[in-house]
């Protein structure tokens, strides 16, 4: 887990990681969520509606830039403020995907934060794009 | 710029932050008498006035303002040393 404290923080950083969508993950959001739409609970359901099999959900693709925040950037002395997410493009059940974002603003004022994010799999395709505000509150 | 001219300029501002798509905003609205003006909304409210201007405030320079004309004010005098 990144420590950085606001001093750390410039314009320009950034952060990258990987994380995998998994059947684990799924059941565990499903039963969390209780969000059982048949579209990320049954291929059979999901394939007939021209998907090629379940389709993850879209919070739980999302929840990746949570860990963005508060592993990386800043990581541990994070605290969210806010999050606006345009979701894209599906991610499927085995998909690896790539989670990065880069500072975009520095508030020095009140210690906060904003990270402009994106998430893409394997192939590229961006899943999602991602506005992030999240302040530091370092001991 | 003029006060009553950044309040204007600041109007589309604290209806979007705060989305309050009626709002009046004049020289003596402050965090009491304007809906949903808490604490965060007041980081997003600095943040976005930051942004639009490109300015910086320090936040002891914050802290002793009570209401919007004491903003534009305080904007207007950044504005003339920019």
């Amino acid at each position: 887990m990144n420590e950085y404290r606001w001093a750390d923080l410039t314009l320009g950083l950034r952060a990258r990681f990987e994380a995998d969508i998994t059947d684990a993950s799924m059941a565990a959001f499903a039963e969390m969520s209780g969000d059982v739409n048949p579209l990320h609970t049954d291929d059979a359901f999901a394939v007939a509606r021209g998907f090629p099999g379940r389709v993850a959900f879209g919070m739980l693709a999302s929840s990746f830039y949570s860990t963005l925040v508060g592993i990386h950037l800043p990581g541990k002395y994070a605290l969210l403020h806010g999050i606006d997410i345009e979701m894209k493009s599906p991610a499927f059940v085995g998909d690896r995907l790539t989670v990065s974002g880069e500072i975009v603003h520095l508030t020095d004022a009140y210690q906060r934060l904003e990270i402009k994010a994106s998430i893409v799999n394997a192939n590229g395709k961006t899943i999602s794009k991602a506005k992030i505000r999240a302040g530091v509150h370092e001991p | 710029m003029d006060r009553n001219s950044i309040i204007q300029d600041l109007k589309p501002i604290f209806r979007d932050v705060l989305d309050l798509e009626d709002l009046n905003l004049v020289a003596e609205s402050n965090a009491t008498n304007v809906d949903g003006w808490d604490s965060l909304a007041h980081v997003n409210l600095v943040v976005a006035i930051e942004k639009h201007y490109r300015i910086k405030f320090a936040l002891g320079e914050l802290q002793g303002l009570k209401k919007v004309g004491e903003m534009a004010d305080l904007i207007a005098k950044k504005l003339a040393k920019a």
